[in-house]
């Protein structure tokens, strides 16, 4: 920095100097104290630990009720405070959480589910099956403008409490995953009393029945989070059953990466999230910090082609496109080593996920033979083909929010390689609002949605026809625009078997089918990455969304 | 009357311009928030990986009055602006005043103490120099120019580097207090600082050639009593003048520093608000950005007044006329300017 070597050049002026010299030592001495001071003022005390820094680089939720909107960022703060029906372990299988069991009628049209006893909401609330019903009822209401829970529960028609323990789920139609729909933070439970808040306050500070609880929240800063002393109901796989030993969270927004990673490194913070595929793979070879990692469940990280016009309307350009993409040596350099290449429509995370390694390889002598059979034989000068005098173009908006660096520079290799064989494809990277709107009028052709749910049934909720058209705003879920009755079939009879037996290979036959339409090429699992200290022991990611929990954590000094 | 008339006059036009120019601010946002292709009630309820429902979406459409044809929105816009009702975020379902009102004092504290540091800085400079000679002269010269050049995105990057990672100073992010605002402020006070040192010596190399300047080194002033009493006075106009586009570029700044040093304040809510085209805080921001830099601009053309009286258009005045703690050898007013020769000793009117 120019100014801090001021006071290192020599003083040429002969007056004055052994004043002005001393005068000089003095000053910079005072700003050398002053900084070093105000410095150590804001630095961690040596008082013992008992509060965790947690500095986030996703979004600074707008409401902190997981039920209104639901979205990422809601779900990785929300699972402190709010806590949902069931859970999974780390091999996948549904655990009580909040409920103890569940059943399901003969006919499928209703579910029992069996409540833990003795649990009470933060606010002294008794959670029972009077406050489940209150819950569904306030995420189907339309003020509260839910999306991702209000879907989850699509065929929930209405909860009715059979006794202070049971909740009795009434649905319009079977539903397999409505159990693992309820393992998700944004169906869980909160206080009825503090719904009849309002909104508003509620967004502020939602009741749940978790280890911590809402303190305050400063916009643009921080929420704080303290520890709820009565906390009583765990997971079935948390070591810990009583209270969290820490004694507050301090849950910071960082949104620039480079300044999360160097607050982590400098001490200023314990925990961090969306770390950088470079700084991931230098903290695999660094004892001070460990790193955490999770798949999170729902569809995989994946390009997917509008089908309803051209070029992608004809599924051998689409299968063109897909040989066109040189992926497992992009990927390995991009991600650092830090993440695999996926063949597969679903999360590593999720059961029933099928891979397809045959069918997602590179083969650009194939993909030209594809083409030229398609009838895009001419090239222009610059190497791009054309049909009719139509260039082949391949329209891929991108959300700058949505995608990290690393994903960019991918994308940009697959323009590379997909140009070798004629494709003309041009990434706009865009702002979230500009995004939705192209998404929304299908103004792409291929096009990156990330979608999170915790069972196999996201491939309904984004591959059925029901996706394609819903909104009157024009917004949608499906990105390919392919209606084909029998796949919907396929999805239908899928979501409505609970038996594993059953849904298991109708969930394969969907993957085979929608795989073998071309319209999706997977790239690899939206990963959860998180670093933290050394000192921070006990953390973990909950497996039923891979956002983290905090119950076990110590910090050590 | 004429005087107190034209005083009156002034003022009220001066007003008018204020009016008008925040008038413009809220035009041209609010049209340029909404040319911009993209429904902002989608990126209100989708945010990434949702999926709002058809009801939610018409629900927040008329929450918002977005069904309501774009003219009518604009007038009932303007309308609540004019009673200082900016309406609520369509994001933070909070008051935009409250927003801004919490918003704003962390930015205008950061714009401060930087625009102290910048002056600091540039006052050290331009002293250093005038004593240093040639090579003094050259270097900060230099300095000056690099720093005016460099981006603030850059400097903070660097400092977080060399502070927090290599010293282990828990200063990247940055916290409440005085040690929380170090390298923001720092951060941003170096561009402006390379400016206004640039300004500041281009009119020294003026002003030392002055006679009242010569005068008093005759009369065996050292450097720097000659620069404090005289020099600096005169080097600072144009460097006040430019203060108040300096002030605009700090709150630019701040959208950059406040995002890397995670920060609260109106640049990252302003960033924010934009990303997901929260239209009513966007507007509502830049209503209260405006206000605030016509603010500073008064003020700065003040600072000139006090500090040049020529600007008034007073008393005709050649040389400016010095404070009321004028030194010895000040030229008065209607001094003459004399041929500059320091051997002849120079007694300017009014000197005892």
């Amino acid at each position: 920095m120019p100014e801090l070597r001021l006071a290192s050049l020599p003083h040429p002026s002969p007056r004055l100097r052994g004043r002005v010299r001393t005068a000089r030592i003095m000053a910079a001495s005072a700003a050398a104290v002053a900084i070093v001071a105000a410095l150590a003022a804001c630095s961690p005390g040596e008082t013992e630990r008992t509060t965790l820094v947690y500095a986030t680089g996703d979004a600074e939720p707008s409401c902190l009720d997981p039920h209104v909107g639901g979205n990422w960022p809601q779900a990785l703060v929300g699972n402190q405070f709010v806590e949902s029906l069931f859970s999974r372990n780390d091999g996948g299988e549904i655990i009580p959480w909040l409920a103890t069991g569940a059943s399901e009628a003969d006919d499928g049209l209703s579910w029992d589910i069996a409540l833990r006893e003795g649990v009470t909401f933060t606010d002294g609330t008794p959670f029972d099956a009077e406050a489940v019903r209150a819950n569904v009822e306030h995420l189907k209401d339309p003020a509260t403008a839910s999306s991702t829970g209000v879907l989850a529960l699509g065929k929930v028609e209405r909860v009715v409490a059979v006794d202070e323990h049971t909740a009795r789920f009434e649905l319009s139609e079977p539903d397999g995953a409505l159990i693992e729909s309820l393992a998700q933070t944004w169906t869980g439970m909160m206080s009825p009393a503090g719904f009849e808040r309002g909104i508003d306050e509620n967004c502020q500070a939602p009741i749940g029945t978790g280890p911590f609880i809402v303190e305050s929240w400063q916009p643009q800063d921080s929420i704080t989070l303290v520890r709820n002393d009565d906390y009583a109901s765990p997971p079935a796989d948390a070591s810990n059953q009583g209270p969290a030993h820490l004694e507050r969270i301090e849950w910071r927004f960082i949104p620039d990466a480079a300044s999360r990673l160097a607050a982590l490194q400098s001490g200023q913070v314990d925990v961090i999230d969306s770390v950088q595929p470079d700084a991931l793979a230098a903290f695999g070879d660094d004892d001070a910090f460990s790193t955490a990692t999770f798949a999170r469940p729902g569809v995989t990280a994946r390009i997917e082609l509008n089908t309803t016009r051209a070029p992608f309307e004809d599924a051998t350009v689409r299968e063109a496109f897909a040989l066109s993409m040189n992926l497992d040596p992009a990927i390995d350099s991009l991600f650092a080593g830090t993440l695999d290449r996926s063949t597969s429509l679903l999360s590593s995370s999720l059961p029933f996920a099928a891979s397809f390694p045959d069918r997602f390889v590179y083969d650009p002598d194939r993909a030209n033979a594809l083409l030229d059979e398609a009838g895009w034989t001419a090239r222009g000068a610059d190497g791009i083909r054309t049909r009719d005098g139509e260039r082949l173009t391949v329209a891929f908006p991108v959300s700058t929010n949505q995608s990290i660096p690393a994903e960019v520079s991918l994308l940009e290799q697959i323009a590379a390689t997909a140009a070798e064989v004629g494709f003309d494809v041009r990434l706009e990277l865009l702002d979230l609002a500009t995004w939705y709107e192209r998404s929304g009028s299908w103004e792409f052709d291929a096009i990156i949605a990330p979608y999170s749910k915790s069972s196999p049934d996201v491939l309904r909720t984004v591959y059925h026809s029901m996706g394609i058209p819903p909104a009157p705003s024009g917004y949608h879920a499906n990105n390919t625009g392919l209606s084909d009755p029998a796949l919907d079939a396929l999805l239908d009879e899928a979501s409505q078997a609970s038996d594993d037996a059953v849904r298991g290979p109708l969930y394969g036959q969907a993957q085979q089918a929608i795989a073998e339409t071309g319209m999706v090429i997977p790239l690899y699992d939206q990963m959860v990455q998180l670093a933290y200290s050394t000192d921070v022991q006990g953390f973990r990611l909950q497996p039923q969304l891979g956002t983290p929990t905090f119950l076990d954590v110590t910090i050590g000094r | 009357m004429s005087a107190l008339g034209g005083r009156l006059r002034a003022l009220a036009l001066r007003l008018f311009g204020a009016v008008a120019v925040i008038w413009a601010v809220v035009t041209v946002t609010f049209l340029a928030v909404r040319a911009v292709p993209g429904d902002p009630v989608l990126a209100i309820l989708g945010g990434p990986g949702s999926n709002a429902t058809p009801e939610a979406v018409e629900q927040a459409r008329a929450d918002h009055g977005l069904d309501q044809p774009l003219w009518l929105q604009y007038v009932r816009y303007l309308g609540r602006v004019a009673v200082f009702d900016l309406g609520d975020s369509y994001d933070l379902r909070r008051p935009v005043t409250a927003i801004v009102g919490e918003q704003l004092p962390p930015t205008l504290g950061l714009a401060l103490v930087a625009l102290v540091l910048a002056w600091t800085l540039a006052v050290a400079f331009s002293w250093w120099s005038m004593r240093g000679g040639r090579v003094a002269w050259a270097i900060a010269s230099f300095l000056e120019a690099v720093g005016t050049v460099l981006p603030h995105f850059w400097i903070a990057t660097v400092l977080i580097a060399v502070f927090a990672v290599s010293l282990g100073l828990p200063v990247a992010v940055s916290r409440p207090g005085a040690g929380g605002l170090i390298l923001p402020a720092v951060t941003l006070a170096i561009p402006v600082a390379g400016f206004l040192g640039q300004v500041m010596r281009e009119r020294m190399l003026d002003t030392l050639e002055q006679p009242f300047v010569v005068a008093a080194r005759a009369r065996g002033l050292g450097d720097t009593q000659v620069y404090f009493r005289h020099v600096l006075r005169h080097a600072a106009v144009p460097a006040v003048a430019t203060t108040g586009w300096a002030f605009g570029s700090l709150v630019s700044g701040a959208v950059v520093v406040e995002t890397i040093f995670a920060r609260p304040g109106l640049g990252r809510t302003l960033l924010d608000a934009v990303m997901i085209r929260d239209v009513p805080l966007v507007c509502g921001a830049l209503i209260v950005v405006a206000i605030v830099y016509v603010l500073v601009t008064l003020a700065t053309e003040l600072a000139e007044r006090l500090l040049d009286p020529r600007i008034a258009g007073g008393a005709g005045a050649v040389e400016p006329a010095p404070g009321g703690a004028a030194g010895p050898g000040t030229p008065g007013p209607g001094s003459v300017r004399g041929p500059a020769d320091a051997h002849a000793p120079i007694t300017p009117a009014g000197a005892p």
